[in-house]
């Protein structure tokens, strides 16, 4: 149990002493955003001075190990510290990392349907999210394999005209439990974006 | 033929923290038909003092053989307590809460009511402990191979919870101490405006090292074994997703604890119009946003346990 003034930049920012400048960045834009005064995840847990004190070890982390020479010296003079340390946040920048992967990886199919285009490579990533191959799509909407690969792909001169275009999504969105009409319009948006038209 | 893919250790998960209404219950008996429809034997206990209603969530309408008539012994034994939830793999446990109620009740008859669960058999025991923050609750949360914090994104779930960790963080600390002066320390330090003027756990580390440094290793021993997971319930937003990382800094800064975030489950009217027809969101709608959150959930769950399992 360390409090702020006693951790190392690293365990401040959460990264591993081998951490790339990306990752920093990463890092501190996030640790930022938590202990902003008016984080709700943060709420009433600690006192205002303690956010203030927070803050302050973030920047002055980002500020050293941002800087090449300054990280360097850093290193140097902290190396010891930062060696007990290490195994430990290794350890647990490995469980976070495990963590992301599966919880954050899981936002195309969970959340962001709402607000992500249904462009072909979208949808093709739900269905394999859900596990379903592309025959057993076309089994059930009786759409031919094919076309249905051409949707996926985006494979403007294999689509079928518009008006069977329009069915044939209906049924795919429906077997992926999406709404069929926001898949039509957002497919068809990212055509008419990209200059390309369907008659 | 056993088909469990368990091999075999019984893990006992309790769903607690704060608020209610953040969908503990609906969380439980949710993960819990995942789980079973993964092959796993479960057992849902519920133990929610302020408002059990898991059989409802479930479909199954009462009356039913409760824990309390084994007490009374109007039931001779525990197995017969146990309720089929018309679910493969799935039953049910209610009538807890009177004994976990009583003020009567010492740790010493709670942990022996929690060895009687566990003797039930099944791989997998689920306990909604409802909301709330008493000693038996508290207890409970602590005794289980791994507590679960049911969080909202909202100031009002977020700060119960925290009030919640808090008060199962102190007490575990007390639990774990010899010395009567670390164990008053401790008292001190869990009444926020005390005399000493300990702040936060670290204030509290600092001074029980003055006093007995036994005592203070022995702290942070527990502090790092202490592992609660979170599952952010409801969220609308990408932001709301990330508080979840959040939340997991905070404990880090704050207590030094390791909080694994298990995952989250988006809004979805899905949920309320399954719980309005006492139909599991699960059974109801399976491919439906909230669902799929939670199978995750359960996946994560089980790869946990079998992992737990492998390194017996």
């Amino acid at each position: 149990m360390k409090w702020i003034n006693e951790q190392t930049y690293y365990e401040i920012l959460e990264i591993s002493p081998e951490a790339a400048p990306k990752e920093i960045q990463k890092a501190y834009e996030r640790a930022k955003e938590a202990f902003r005064h008016d984080s709700i995840a943060i709420y009433t847990l600690f006192s205002n001075e303690e956010i203030q004190e927070i803050q302050e070890a973030i920047e002055e982390a980002y500020r050293v190990l941002m800087n090449e020479a300054t990280r360097k010296e850093y290193d140097q003079t902290h190396r010891e510290r930062i060696r007990r340390t290490f195994v430990k946040e290794e350890s647990r920048r490995i469980e976070r990392e495990a963590e992301k992967g599966t919880a954050l990886s899981f936002k195309e199919i969970a959340l962001h349907l709402e607000e992500m285009e249904y462009r072909g490579k979208n949808l093709k990533e739900v269905r394999e999210r859900l596990g379903i191959d592309l025959k057993s799509i076309s089994e059930k909407t009786k759409v031919h394999i094919k076309i249905l690969q051409a949707i996926e792909e985006e494979d403007l001169p294999n689509l079928p005209p518009l008006v069977y275009l329009k069915g044939f999504l209906k049924a795919y969105a429906k077997l992926l439990n999406l709404d069929p009409q926001k898949v039509i319009e957002g497919y068809l948006r990212g055509f008419h974006r990209e200059g390309g038209e369907k008659k | 033929m056993n088909s469990s893919p368990m091999n075999h250790q019984q893990t006992l998960w309790t769903i607690g923290g704060g608020k209610g209404g953040s969908g503990k219950s609906f969380l439980a008996a949710n993960i819990g038909i995942c789980l079973s429809k993964l092959g796993v034997q479960v057992i849902l206990v519920d133990a929610d003092l302020g408002g059990a209603n898991l059989h409802t969530l479930l479909g199954i309408p009462p009356p039913f053989p409760s824990l309390s008539d084994f007490i009374q012994k109007k039931v001779q034994n525990l197995h017969d307590v146990l309720i089929p939830s018309g679910i493969s793999n799935l039953r049910l446990l209610t009538g807890t809460q009177d004994l976990l109620n009583s003020a009567d009740v010492k740790s010493l008859q709670r942990r022996k009511l929690l060895r009687a669960i566990r003797g039930l058999g099944g791989d997998c025991i689920i306990v909604d402990l409802g909301g709330g923050n008493a000693a038996s609750v508290l207890d409970l949360f602590l005794m289980s191979d791994g507590g679960i914090l049911v969080v909202t994104p909202e100031p009002t779930s977020i700060e119960n919870t925290y009030r919640f960790l808090k008060s199962a963080f102190y007490r575990r600390l007390r639990q774990s101490v010899s010395s009567p002066s670390v164990k008053s320390l401790i008292d001190q330090a869990m009444n926020g405006k005390n005399e000493s003027g300990i702040r936060n756990p670290y204030e509290l580390f600092r001074e029980a090292k003055r006093l007995n440094l036994e005592d203070a290793n022995r702290m942070m021993e527990e502090t790092e074994a202490f592992r609660p997971n979170l599952i952010l319930n409801q969220v609308q937003s990408k932001k709301d997703i990330e508080m979840g990382f959040f939340i997991r800094s905070a404990y880090q800064k704050y207590f030094g604890i390791h909080l694994h975030y298990l995952g989250y489950v988006v809004y979805d009217q899905e949920v309320g119009s399954s719980i309005r027809k006492r139909r599991p969101l699960i059974l109801e709608n399976e491919r439906c946003r909230a669902s799929q959150c939670i199978s995750e959930i359960a996946s994560k769950l089980l790869q946990s346990q079998m992992r737990a399992s492998s390194m017996e």
